[in-house]
């Protein structure tokens, strides 16, 4: 059978937003570069170093075909797990940003709970296979893959990493949705999540005032409200057509690392609503092109792994953006394609590499 | 089918994920358009940081242009401390050039704040200095304008313009009344900064500061320097506790100088007491006006038609009975019989109680009222009194006799100055002022000008005619004698009061006080002059304050460039009085005949010739008799 074409159309919208992240990292970071190693392009050159590696990883992905996944499910499950476990152990897994989340090796950090996402959409897809006769059962069909959902979510929880659990959570969710689990099942859980995060905030009272600061950012703005209030105040004097590429202010120490989690913020200044316009219509565009891929094809499996995948994508980029722009409070979640990060690059760029390989068959 | 419920489901997912995109392009939208100026400006502020540029406090002229109030340049130093990259270096290289200690400077280079002003010793360099620290070019440290405020005539007007604190904030007078017209806005070099201070090469803005506004006096400078001088003079000839002038044009209200003894430097403020700073006596002195008050009992007696000048008389035996109390006139036995109009010329007091009675208490305290007597004039200075006037139910036979010839009645003198114009300038009662107008710094376009305010009319024109005409009379015929100037009508009135302390008459301590006025027949200038217990003098208005407001009235004839009039009333010579006598033409006689066509003057001249060819004064002049003249022979 002779192999079809992969979707260059995708490949292209991948690229594109890709290497507008590594400019905006470029604007964004130099001036933080230079400030704490001489070196304005630090982190540039980190990046895009990790977005040819990931290019390349996704073209080699792309070739793999799914159905290895499929067969190999339980020891990918298997490994990220462990993987997860071994990173909070003090001595293996290093603390960055008050999250013990990372496997460092020297500058550059490997995040575990990424890998899970990738592994747990996979190893779902093929549960809802496997199970499809019990699925309009709760406590036979939803109540195993929900425990070992919520398993991992703990686990992450431990590092903390909240943004990350929830896009897995989320995931998970998504799947069940579309692999035909009734609607009261998600009404009724949407009730159990919500005093499920209340518990949460009573634990850690630092989570109640970052849902505070996010209300009003402006009744403490040096502590909880201060990343917000930085926020607006770059998207706010972007106007339409933005300050001009590298004319953000905020980016000189206002906001903290602005590579990272606000960059969203960083393009709005220096590009203003078009630049908004331009990155929210590139992610609407990858997430269609996948949905499309998830609808076309017609094994169910890679139906799954793509819907899965694209939703995963959707989901955090929709959390980073809210947090951005001030809709929900901070949780600490990167922008695919777009906030500095090698480990967060890769991972992506290799789930799309899977999403490449499925969209070969259709 | 399976498939179809799938797509289904992945359909109305992908619904749910554009629908956060645009709730998420919403949100953008209202930060960016809705929100926007509320943010950038908060935004702005959180960036920006000014060095500020100090405009130019507005100057203050008299009527004529001079500058009464000014401004020099100076530039002061500043560091952002943030931006030096060397402290070291700077703080040595800036230590040298000021010779000031290495250690201060460097604590000043090394602060941790935004802008360090480097003070006192980097405040108001030369311009020598200055352009040194310029030439080094370096980061961080800058060199500001600032601007000190002078008066060039030190004491002249002290009270009325005030002065100005250290950040050249009014203080006092005009400075602090109009000291928001006055008061400059700052300019700036605004430059972006990042949140650790340094400066940001993005943008960097120079905000023009805005100088203040001017302000152009009524005062004229020439006027007020010989209202001045002759304080001064009157200070170390009489000693007195103080003393006070004010020349108005009777016309207009319009202040034409103003001053008060003793006096203070601006500049130097901080060694005068507050006393000496805040009393600006013309405004501020309440007192017994004396005999200068019977103008306004006489201005109410001809407007009521109850006295003739010519043809009433009055028989003072130099005293007179009222109830309980006996009052003397100040001459002792008396003046004997007088037409009222000597009755005015003499200043007779049981003369004026005489014609008190006539008007009634009701009149004569609503025709004082009337001429603004009891309350403020409404001046545009601060620290106006308003006086103290007797309530009308408490005014007795007694009260009222007093009232008539000026005593029991407190008044500013700048309500008698008032007061006094409008009785000779035709009726009228105006507000009198100070500031003519308020001026564009650039261009000193008027934005806002005084407009002349007649208050009201308080006599007709005709009963202001024999007022003029009796106070020039006064100073023809009576106590004003000593204010006379030849060729030239005056009219005045002379005041002598005494002092109350503790509900009691000071013995030999007076103020005496002259007012007078030129051309007697259309008023152009009213100088009011009061000493307060001038020593080693018999303490009269006429001995003390006339002379002093002949002087004044004299210096205004040329600075005001008055006219002569024709017909100026002869003046009455006692036998011991100097006459005033026209020079003859001599020109072309030999010099004997000259010699005695000059024979009431001393005669000098030079030159070889026969006949005279040139003569000083010259024909016509008026001299007084004994004075020189000089002749050129060739």
């Amino acid at each position: 059978m002779k192999e079809k074409k992969l979707d260059v159309v995708l490949v292209l919208g991948i690229l594109l937003i890709s290497l507008f992240g590594v400019l905006m990292i470029y604007s964004s970071s130099s001036i933080w570069a230079e400030y704490k190693f001489a070196d304005p392009f630090k982190y540039v050159k980190n990046q895009g170093l990790f977005l040819c590696i990931g290019f390349l990883l996704m073209l080699f992905v792309s070739k793999i075909d799914v159905s290895l996944y499929y067969k190999k499910m339980n020891s990918i499950l298997f490994l990220s797990t462990l993987l997860l476990i071994l990173v909070l152990i003090p001595g293996i897994g290093t603390i960055r940003n008050g999250s013990r989340s990372w496997f460092g090796i020297g500058s550059f950090g490997i995040q575990p709970s990424e890998f899970s996402k990738l592994a747990l959409i996979l190893f779902t897809s093929k549960y809802l296979i496997k199970n499809e006769k019990n699925l309009s059962s709760i406590i036979k069909g939803v109540l195993p893959i929900l425990g070992i959902t919520l398993f991992i979510f703990a686990l992450i929880m431990l590092q903390p990493d909240f943004g990350t659990g929830m896009i897995i959570v989320m995931s998970i969710m998504g799947l069940l949705f579309v692999g035909g689990v009734n609607f009261k099942f998600f009404m009724k859980l949407g009730i159990l999540g919500a005093v499920g995060i209340t518990g949460l905030i009573l634990m850690a009272p630092y989570r109640l005032k970052r849902i505070l600061s996010f209300l009003d950012p402006w009744s403490d703005p040096l502590g909880s409200g201060f990343q917000i209030i930085q926020s607006l105040y770059a998207i706010g004097p972007g106007g339409l057509f933005g300050q001009g590429f590298l004319n953000s202010r905020q980016k000189h120490f206002y906001l903290p690392e602005p590579q990272t989690d606000f960059i969203f913020s960083i393009i709005s200044e220096e590009f203003g609503f078009l630049g908004v316009i331009l990155v929210v219509g590139l992610f609407l565009f990858i997430i269609y092109r996948g949905f499309r891929i998830a609808r076309k094809c017609e094994d169910l499996f890679s139906k799954y792994v793509a819907f899965g995948i694209t939703f995963g994508l959707s989901f955090q980029a929709i959390l980073n953006l809210m947090v951005v722009v001030g809709l929900i409070p901070v949780t600490g979640v990167t922008l695919p394609f777009l906030s500095y990060g090698g480990s967060s690059l890769l991972i992506t760029l290799c789930s799309m590499g899977i999403l490449l390989n499925i969209s070969r068959k259709i | 089918m399976f498939y179809k419920k799938i797509h289904i489901r992945i359909n109305i997912a992908f619904i749910g994920i554009a629908f956060l995109f645009l709730l998420i392009i919403g949100k953008v939208f209202y930060i960016q358009v809705i929100a926007y100026g509320k943010l950038s400006s908060l935004a702005d502020s959180l960036w920006s940081r000014n060095l500020p540029i100090e405009g130019d406090r507005g100057k203050i002229y008299d009527r004529n242009g001079v500058v009464l109030a000014d401004n020099e340049t100076t530039v002061s130093l500043v560091f952002i401390p943030n931006q030096i990259k060397d402290k070291e270096e700077v703080a040595r290289k800036i230590s040298s050039i000021l010779k000031t200690d290495y250690e201060d400077m460097l604590a000043h280079a090394s602060k941790r704040t935004v802008m360090e002003r480097v003070h006192p010793e980097g405040r108001r360099l030369t311009y020598e200095v200055a352009d040194q620290i310029n030439e080094l070019h370096l980061d961080g440290v800058y060199l500001l304008k600032e601007s000190k405020r002078i008066y060039p005539y030190s004491t002249l007007l002290a009270h009325t313009l005030g002065f100005v604190g250290i950040d050249n904030q009014g203080l006092s007078g005009l400075e602090l009344i109009y000291d928001k017209f006055l008061t400059g806005a700052y300019g700036a070099i605004k430059y972006l900064s990042d949140a650790k201070g340094k400066k940001l090469e993005l943008t960097e803005s120079y905000v023009q500061p805005q100088d203040g506004m001017n302000l152009t006096l009524t005062i004229n400078y020439e006027l007020q320097a010989s209202l001045e001088r002759e304080l001064d003079n009157a200070v170390s000839k009489y000693n007195p506790d103080q003393a006070l002038g004010i020349a108005m044009d009777p016309k207009t209200g319009e202040i034409l100088a103003l001053a008060s003894r003793p006096s203070f430097e601006a500049s130097n403020y901080q060694d005068y007491s507050l006393e000496e700073i805040n009393r600006n006596l013309p405004i501020w002195m309440t007192y017994e006006p004396g005999s200068t008050f019977k103008i306004i009992t006489l201005a109410t007696a001809l407007e009521e038609k109850l006295i003739d000048l010519e043809k009433d008389t009055f028989f003072d035996s130099g005293s007179v009975q009222v109830e309980n109390a006996r009052i003397k006139c100040w001459k002792h036995g008396g003046h004997g019989a007088q037409s009222l109009l000597n009755v005015v010329e003499n200043s007779c007091n049981p003369g004026f109680v005489s014609i008190g009675q006539k008007i009634g208490k009701e009149t004569l305290f609503k025709y004082i009222r009337d001429f603004g007597f009891g309350s403020k004039t409404g001046v545009d200075l601060n620290g106006e009194a308003s006086g103290i006037l007797f309530s009308l139910d408490r005014v007795g036979p007694v009260e009222l006799a007093t009232t008539s010839f000026g005593q029991g009645v407190s008044v500013t003198p700048i309500q008698q100055i008032t007061a006094v114009s409008a009785a000779i300038n035709g009726g009228t009662l105006y507000q009198p002022y100070i500031v003519k107008s308020i001026n564009e710094p650039e261009t000193n376009a008027v934005i806002k000008e005084t407009k002349v305010t007649p208050k009201r009319k308080v006599i007709s024109e005709e009963t202001s005619e024999k007022v003029r005409y009796a106070l020039e009379s006064v100073v023809t015929n009576g106590t004003g004698r000593p204010a006379f100037i030849d060729g030239y009508r005056v009219g005045g009135k002379t005041g002598t009061a005494q002092k109350v302390k503790d509900g009691r008459y000071m013995v030999g301590n007076y103020i005496v006080s002259f007012i007078g006025f030129l051309p007697a027949n259309d008023p152009e200038v009213v100088v009011y002059i009061a000493i307060d217990n001038a020593k080693g003098v018999v303490q009269y208005g006429g001995t003390v304050a006339a002379p002093i407001a002949r002087t004044v009235l004299l210096d205004a004839i040329s600075i005001l460039d008055i006219d002569p009039p024709k017909g100026a009333s002869d003046k009455k010579y006692n036998y011991n009085d100097k006459k005033y006598i026209s020079v003859p033409n001599v020109t072309g006689m030999d010099i004997k005949e000259a010699m005695k066509n000059l024979k009431e003057f001393k005669v000098e001249y030079t030159g070889s010739g026969e006949k005279v060819t040139y003569q000083s004064p010259t024909e016509g002049s008026r001299i007084l008799e004994g004075e020189t003249v000089r002749l050129f022979m060739s």
